[in-house]
């Protein structure tokens, strides 16, 4: 397009010099017209992308906003073109940042920026909390000419909401409850946002990894290793205690079983004893006498064949108790 | 011709200056007033567009229309609790009297300088007559102070109530700036609170007190586990000793029962003949106990062996 303008310049301006060589005035008029016609065509014809809008000015006054696609407009001393980003999430930081070149850490930037992320909380400790707001332009009327520095603005506003947060939380919920602490703050920084007619509306509000201040976080952390040295001292006193109480039920168990087992025992051979005793009793009833004398004879027999060594002695006859040894063993 | 071509050039260059400060465009962002040799005419123009004002006599002046920001400085300040702490804030204000603010302030760098006399000793004078507390806390929101090491009672004691807050205290520097304000043509939509925080050497309080609170608490934990593992250890004992005796003591019943039992059907059994009874067991004990280890040593004036010496009576 370019290339093309030009060639047909020089061209026009060789024929033109053959033509009128003693006569420039008539050249100069030409020149001029072009270079106001050109310059008319091109600042009157733009494209907006996809995801912006333009938003024109007459003489400085707000005309339209225009959409995407091939637009025109008077030439750029009547109408001025700005166009705004409106599909667009933008992203600021708090607290720290994230840095495009490889070489400075997560945690040095965190140092650096903890005035911005140092904060009271609600039981007048000090936390730690970086965070991040998503925002969108909303409406580029407001957004180009309600505020002077929106950006500045907006980070103003997210410091004070999020610390006016912070502030109604205890440190413990500001270090556990992240997610209900960035959707409260959400909600203020957008009644802010929209109260100060900044133009923009935040869609997200994200709370990174709360702390303590760095002098302190080893006390916490002490904290956590206190709570699992307790639960280990419990589960070690509980796993005692399940080593020993089933076992002694058991064995308790196996007392009473055994007891139960004697005392069957007992009653049974009391039972057949007597059931003995019995039906000899009932049969010497009939006769008494030859039957005593026979349990008595069958018995001696036993015993008699039974004893290893048996003396025998008349009462009548004298002297012969020194013929017994009375030692043990002394009698072989 | 050639004169007459200088001449032209001459008139349209003129023209051209002349036409050039014969108007000016107002921007939206912008409000402007007009001055004739510095003084002031007409009506500040503040609906954006094209204007005209007499080349050469008449000079736009131009200040901002939209919504402008202040950072406020008002650095340490103790509060009514004797605490010192860093307040910073900011404003947001805007011209609403552009003529005012020409014949008073003239530009938005002096303005701030206002700004910064009337806001930062309101700010000091807020927050002297609050506690820290009020400042940090907005409302009385109930927290969360439910952790192992700390009881029911301590939780209630932890939640100090305020009265008054944050809002209304930065809603009180509002009021006392505004008016101050309104001189000079200047309205403060409004001043919030951006950062609080303690001094360095407070800051450093805090944090002795923070830890001193966190190894309580860890200690707490550690003797919790201790007397947790020594109270199971005592149920241990207990129950150990519950299970054997009882063990025993029903064991022993049981026995015991049994060996009732045994001598009720013993006795029942053998009192219908004592005497037989125990000429029976007399003659079981004597198979029993007598044997090849035994010596008898009988007499012949016996029963048994009365015959040996002679066969009848």
């Amino acid at each position: 397009m370019d290339q093309r303008q030009n060639f047909s310049l020089d061209d026009l301006l060789g024929m033109l010099r053959k033509k009128y060589f003693p006569n420039q005035k008539g050249l100069l008029w030409v020149l001029l017209l072009i270079v106001i016609g050109a310059s008319t065509l091109f600042t009157s014809v733009y494209t907006i992308g996809v995801d912006e809008v333009g938003v024109i000015q007459r003489f400085g006054q707000f005309k339209r906003v225009e959409t995407p696609g091939l637009n025109f407009k008077l030439p750029s001393f009547i109408e001025k073109l700005t166009k705004v980003k409106i599909k667009k999430i933008y992203t600021e930081e708090f607290g720290f940042r994230t840095s495009s070149s490889r070489g400075g850490s997560q945690f040095s930037s965190e140092r650096q920026y903890l005035d911005e992320s140092l904060m009271l909380t609600g039981d007048l400790n000090c936390a730690v909390v970086p965070w991040i707001v998503q925002y969108r332009i909303d409406d580029p009327y407001l957004f180009l000419f309600k505020v002077h520095e929106v950006v500045k603005t907006l980070r103003d506003l997210s410091e004070a909401c999020v610390r006016q947060v912070v502030g109604d939380h205890n440190i413990n919920e500001v270090i556990n409850k992240r997610r209900e602490i960035a959707d409260e703050a959400k909600v203020l920084l957008q009644k802010s946002l929209l109260d100060a007619h900044t133009g923009i509306t935040a869609v997200n509000v994200e709370l990174k990894k709360t702390n303590v201040p760095g002098p302190v976080e080893s006390s916490f952390n002490e904290v956590n290793q206190a709570t699992q040295e307790k639960e280990r001292l419990i589960y070690e006193a509980k796993e005692n205690y399940n080593k020993a109480i089933p076992s002694a039920k058991g064995e308790a168990q196996k007392a009473l079983l055994t007891a139960d087992g004697y005392a069957t025992e007992r009653v049974n051979r009391a039972k057949g004893n007597v059931a003995g005793f019995v039906a000899v009793w009932e049969e010497y009833r009939k006769a008494p006498e030859i039957t005593r004398r026979r349990l008595y004879l069958e018995s001696m027999r036993k015993v008699v064949d039974n004893v290893g060594k048996k003396y025998i002695i008349d009462p009548e006859q004298k002297g012969l108790l020194p013929l017994l040894n009375l030692q043990p063993g002394g009698t072989k | 011709m050639k004169k007459v071509n200088m001449g032209t050039w001459i008139l349209i260059v003129a023209v051209l200056i002349v036409g050039s400060q014969g108007f000016f465009i107002a921007d939206e962002t912008r409000q402007i007033i007009v001055t004739q040799f510095g003084r002031a005419v007409g009506k500040p123009i503040q609906k954006a567009g094209l204007n005209f004002l007499i080349p050469f006599i008449q000079k736009p002046n131009y200040f901002p229309k939209n919504l402008l920001e202040w950072d406020g400085d008002p650095g340490q300040i103790p509060t009514l609790d004797k605490t010192f702490i860093w307040v910073d804030t900011f404003a947001r204000w805007r011209i609403t009297d552009p003529l005012k603010f020409f014949e008073t302030v003239n530009n938005p760098l002096a303005a701030h300088r206002k700004l910064d006399d009337i806001i930062d000793p309101a700010t000091r004078n807020a927050v002297t007559s609050f506690s820290l507390l009020e400042l940090v806390r907005n409302s009385n929101r109930k927290m969360d102070f439910r952790e192992i090491g700390v009881n029911e009672e301590e939780n209630t004691a932890l939640q100090k109530l305020i009265s008054t807050g944050r809002e209304s205290i930065v809603g009180q520097i509002l009021r006392e700036a505004s008016p101050k304000l309104a001189q000079f043509g200047i309205e403060i939509v409004d001043v919030r609170i951006k950062r609080i925080n303690y001094v360095e050497e407070v800051l450093q309080e805090v944090y002795g007190r923070m830890i001193a609170e966190r190894k309580q608490i860890a200690e707490k934990f550690r003797s919790e586990g201790k007397g947790e593992a020594f109270k199971i250890e005592g149920d241990k004992e207990k129950e150990l000793k519950r299970i054997t005796s009882e063990a025993y003591r029903t064991a022993e019943e049981v026995k015991g029962r049994a060996d009732g039992e045994a001598t009720r059907i013993y006795a029942q059994a053998y009192q219908r003949d004592p005497e037989f009874y125990s000429f029976l067991s007399t003659l079981k004990i004597y198979e029993e106990s007598l044997n090849k280890d035994s010596e008898l040593i009988m007499t012949t004036n016996g029963e048994f062996f009365k015959y040996l010496k002679k066969y009848k009576e």
